[in-house]
């Protein structure tokens, strides 16, 4: 293929890339690119050309230690759960923006230490980018099939065109804000975007090579299995390749967490925690599918081409050997991405630490102090885009120089060895409040320096100079300091060799020290918030302990000169709203330090907004016994606020309930008034009557016989009318309250129904009133006969009042429906009128037309009704809908 | 998400580091192959693919 064709398919592809970070930049908030999926692919920025390509001459080569790579993060990520929420909580807490700040704030704000874990990174990562431009470059050589340009004429090499274009890229989208924790949601898109392809393309070469080019995993298995050194390719090589396995999987574990541009797009990027729900299982199983050819991949290799010498790009020499370019090229792109995401993100992550933990702390701070605002924010992102810029050509000029004589998979190990240095102060940090910032310092330190001698030196010096004399010897030729063996332990690869030794030392240092050397109140305070990070979020602004004498005003000129007047002033406003202090506050407190401490942190990094803090304020030294008080104590004030605020919501709530008890009762006394009142009113009805009676017949005493009568029957009538009420009065009352539980057996309702029209039969025939009973089916259910008899009596009585004499009819029917039995009494009478309705259940409700003629009813007679109804969970209604007479419903439960 | 359900992820780890370390690994550590892939691959493979499986049940049950 042209060398041109290629460098243009680069570029639209690049071209792609921008417009997917422009769109995902113009859509921040939209769920396409909030998402936990999104997350996670970018997680897979992990998986760069070194394991694009290194891990399949690594499988060639060595068989299985390109696999520990993995398995570090399969083991770390169930842990996630904890380690990973923890870091997430505290980085949102403190905005912090790089895991250089982190360390830092962990240990007091300290500004050697962020400068220190900065260049760490920087001396871990410029190689490793390296390793990715390496890679372009050969690839772009295989696909075009010429060598590539000589290297000492740059302007020639397409890789280094290549690099200003990520650089470029990393730049443009890198660097929109002047606060760094604000999210990068065009690269974070694009990273996710390239994880797909680069998986895609990868599993189709493997596909391609496994079941295209061989007949299947078998087949390839059976013809690689015969060569001679097979077993070390299948094998772990026994226990001394046991122990390079578990030093790898060590490194690898640690690399997850601490990779600059792990942090980045773990930590930094992340905008909602719960995404680990997803991250946590989802990323395991991208590098599952990531792993599951590398080997076939790298056996068909060998067996096609008979050796392992350019093992790293059997992806592409495969399918160009079979002239399927296509698909090589599409393998390129894969290869590409993968290139870019890595570069991208570590030029971006390196940045931001490089501005805020190395220059601006180191140098430029005086200078930000007399700018102005936006000046301020032109020069910090101006920093970040030549930091950005210098990383990328300090990895190529590492490429032109050393790279390119060393392997893909040798590099990236150096890397991780030099990154794990950081794993002591970060991990141990994390849990332990003792750790302190001198111990850390001395920890990276001598870890760094043992890995330099071990590992960096002889690596450089036998590359670029051929030097192995020294490497064979030992220093001064003293067997004991072998860099590849110290003290005679030569079992090990050097990459796993000098990660024991590093980090064994290391992490002593750290914890010695930690204990020898007293950390200051500052320091203490800090690591305590770390450490104890749920309860201290409770404090919000209160965990830093601080005492002295600084102004308002003072802080807020420092922040101007940073955030601009406007922003300022809206930050410090919702300050003074959230803490309840008034708008005119003229001296500041640790909380005020603490929260202007964090809005500089984005833009100018921890240590420097702690400097810049200082410089306007007067800080009183404090013990460390009076800190740890004063956060003990601010700490109980809240667990007691806490539960003050759970009691007075307990006394609402009551108070609440007393409440409508109360309102309760008052209706109940009314009802009760209004029950005398009426009980009274019906007794005395009947009473006056037979009071008149008797009178009429006292005076009268010359009465015809027949007028008598009249009077005397008038009485009796009275007299039953009132021993009814009375008897239906204690009825009701008597099933109201409770009182009585009504005894429920095994009943008949055909049977009682038959009892109920018998009872009341002698009245139809007298007035000629059909009762007709359609059912004849038998259903038993639970329930009290003489009850629900009195209830059939009643309505049968009550239709009978209504119907005409003649041509009234009532129909009695039952069905069974879905767990009740409903029962209806229908008559073609006059009905119930519409304005009534709703209330025929009351007591002493009575139709009113029955005011003009005598009441033929106690009123009470629907009102027990209900209540029996009621009593057996049942309900009784009338039927609006009924237009020819009146039609009353009751239902009853069958269980 | 309960203190108990994330010790269950703990505990997948730490059998996850047990299991694909010396000296367990050695286990596997074997001649052979299972459908043409070697057994120590199938076995790590395998273990990889049931952490993933457990991962994704306690996550999917228990995360709030």
């Amino acid at each position: 293929m042209s060398n041109y064709l290629l460098f243009i398919i680069i570029v639209c592809y690049l071209a792609i890339l921008f417009l997917i970070a422009f769109l995902a930049e113009k859509n921040a908030k939209s769920k396409w690119v909030n998402n936990p999926y999104v997350y996670t692919l970018s997680l897979a920025v992990y998986c760069s050309a070194w394991t694009y390509y290194g891990s399949i001459g690594n499988a060639a080569n060595s068989g299985i230690s390109f696999l520990p790579i993995y398995l570090g993060p399969v083991i770390a990520c169930p842990l996630w759960i904890i380690i990973m929420r923890k870091i997430l909580q505290i980085s949102k807490q403190h905005k912090i923006s790089s895991i250089a700040d982190f360390i830092s704030l962990r240990y007091g704000n300290n500004r050697f230490l962020g400068a220190l874990t900065t260049v760490i990174c920087l001396l871990g990562t410029v190689p490793y980018i390296s390793l990715q431009l390496k890679a372009i470059s050969e690839t772009f050589e295989i696909i075009v099939g010429t060598p590539a340009a000589t290297p000492n004429r740059f302007f020639d090499d397409s890789t280094f065109y290549i690099a200003v274009l990520l650089a470029i890229f990393a730049a443009f989208f890198g660097t929109q804000k002047s606060d760094a924790t604000e999210k990068h949601r065009g690269i974070v898109t694009t990273v996710a975007f390239e994880s797909i392809l680069k998986l895609i393309f990868f599993l189709t070469i493997g596909i391609y090579v496994t079941y295209y080019l061989f007949d299947g995993t078998q087949d390839i298995y059976d013809k690689i299995s015969v060569q001679a050194d097979f077993t070390s390719l299948a094998t772990l090589n026994g226990l001394e390749g046991g122990f390079n396995w578990l030093f790898t999987i060590l490194l690898s574990f640690m690399a997850i967490f601490l990779l600059p541009r792990q942090f980045q797009m773990a930590v930094v990027e992340n905008n909602r925690e719960k995404h680990l729900k997803h991250a946590i299982w989802l990323f395991p199983l991208y590098l599952l599918l990531f792993n599951i050819f590398v080997i076939f991949v790298a056996w068909g290799g060998t067996l096609t081409f008979g050796d392992t010498t350019k093992s790293e790009y059997f992806t592409l020499l495969l399918p160009l050997q079979n002239n399927d370019t296509f698909l090589a090229l599409l393998v390129f792109l894969g290869g590409f991405s993968a290139v870019i995401s890595m570069v991208v993100v570590s030029t971006l992550a390196l940045s931001t630490m490089v501005s805020n933990n190395l220059i601006i702390p180191y140098g430029y701070l005086e200078k930000f102090i007399q700018s102005h605002p936006e000046k301020n924010s032109s020069y910090i992102k101006n920093i970040r885009r030549i930091s950005i810029f210098l990383i990328i050509i300090a990895a190529y000029i590492f490429y032109v120089n050393f790279s390119i004589e060393l392997s893909l998979y040798s590099i990236g190990l150096i890397s991780f060895v030099i990154i794990s240095q950081l794993a002591p102060s970060f991990f141990i940090g994390m849990f332990w409040n003792r750790g302190s910032a001198r111990a850390s310092t001395i920890g990276m330190i001598t870890g760094f320096l043992i890995t330099t001698y071990t590992l960096i030196l002889p690596f450089t010096l036998d590359s670029f100079a051929g030097f192995r004399d020294w490497v064979d010897k030992g220093f001064f030729n003293i067997n004991m300091l072998r860099p590849y063996a110290l003290f005679g332990i030569d079992f090990l690869s050097p990459p796993a060799h000098a990660f024991f030794w590093s980090l064994i030392c290391n992490t002593l240092c750290y914890l010695f020290f930690s204990i020898i050397v007293k950390g200051n109140y500052r320091e203490r305070n800090y690591a305590e918030m770390f450490v104890d990070n749920k309860n201290y979020f409770s404090l919000q602004d209160n965990v830093l302990v601080w005492k002295g004498e600084a102004y308002v005003a003072d802080i807020k000129n420092v922040l101007i000169r940073f955030l601009g007047e406007e922003r300022t002033q809206r930050a410090l406003n919702l300050f003074f709203l959230k803490y309840k202090l008034p708008q005119n506050t003229q001296l500041a407190d640790a909380r005020l330090i603490n929260f202007s401490e964090k809005l500089l942190t984005g833009s100018i990094g921890s240590a420097s907004s702690k400097i810049l803090i200082d410089s306007v304020i007067k800080e009183e030294e404090i013990t460390l016994p009076e800190v740890l008080k004063i956060l003990e104590e601010s700490k109980e004030a809240i667990s007691k606020n806490k539960i003050l605020s759970e009691k007075s919501e307990e006394l609402t709530s009551l108070t609440s309930q007393l409440k409508k008890a109360n309102e309760e009762l008052i209706l109940k006394d009314r009802q009760k008034d209004e029950f005398l009142d009426t009980v009274a009113h019906e007794l005395k009805t009947p009473l006056t009557g037979i009071r008149a009676a008797t009178e009429l017949l006292q005076d009268e005493s010359e009465m015809p016989a027949e007028v008598k009568d009249v009077f005397l029957n008038n009485i009796i009538q009275d007299t039953d009318r009132l021993s009814r009420l009375i008897n239906n009065i204690l009825d009701f009352e008597k099933l109201s309250t409770d009182r009585q539980r009504v005894v429920m057996s095994k009943n008949n309702i055909k049977i009682t129904i038959d009892k109920a029209i018998q009872s009341i039969q002698h009245i139809a025939s007298k007035k000629n009133i059909a009762i007709r009973l359609k059912n004849q089916q038998t259903i038993v259910l639970l329930y009290n006969e003489d009850r629900i008899l009195q209830v059939l009596t009643n309505l049968l009585s009550n239709a009978l009042k209504y119907c005409d004499s003649e041509t009234g009819i009532i129909a009695i029917d039952y069905k069974r429906l879905a767990g009740y039995l409903r029962v209806r009494v229908k008559d073609n009478g006059k009905g119930i009128p519409d304005e009534d309705i709703d209330y025929i259940f009351n007591k002493f409700y009575q139709s009113q037309d029955q005011n003009i003629i005598k009441p033929q009813g106690s009123g009470l007679g629907l009102a027990i009704s209900k209540q029996i109804i009621e009593k057996h969970n049942g309900s009784i209604w009338a039927e609006k809908t009924y237009k020819t007479g009146a039609c009353i419903v009751f239902k009853l439960p069958f269980n | 998400m309960k203190k108990r359900h994330e010790q269950k992820l703990v505990i997948l780890s730490i059998t996850l580091f047990v299991m694909i370390n010396i000296p367990f690994v050695l286990v596997f550590d074997v001649p052979g192959a299972i459908a043409g892939i070697p057994i120590l691959y199938f076995a790590l493979f395998s273990i990889w693919l049931i952490a993933i499986i457990i991962s994704f049940i306690i996550l999917k049950r228990h995360y709030e």
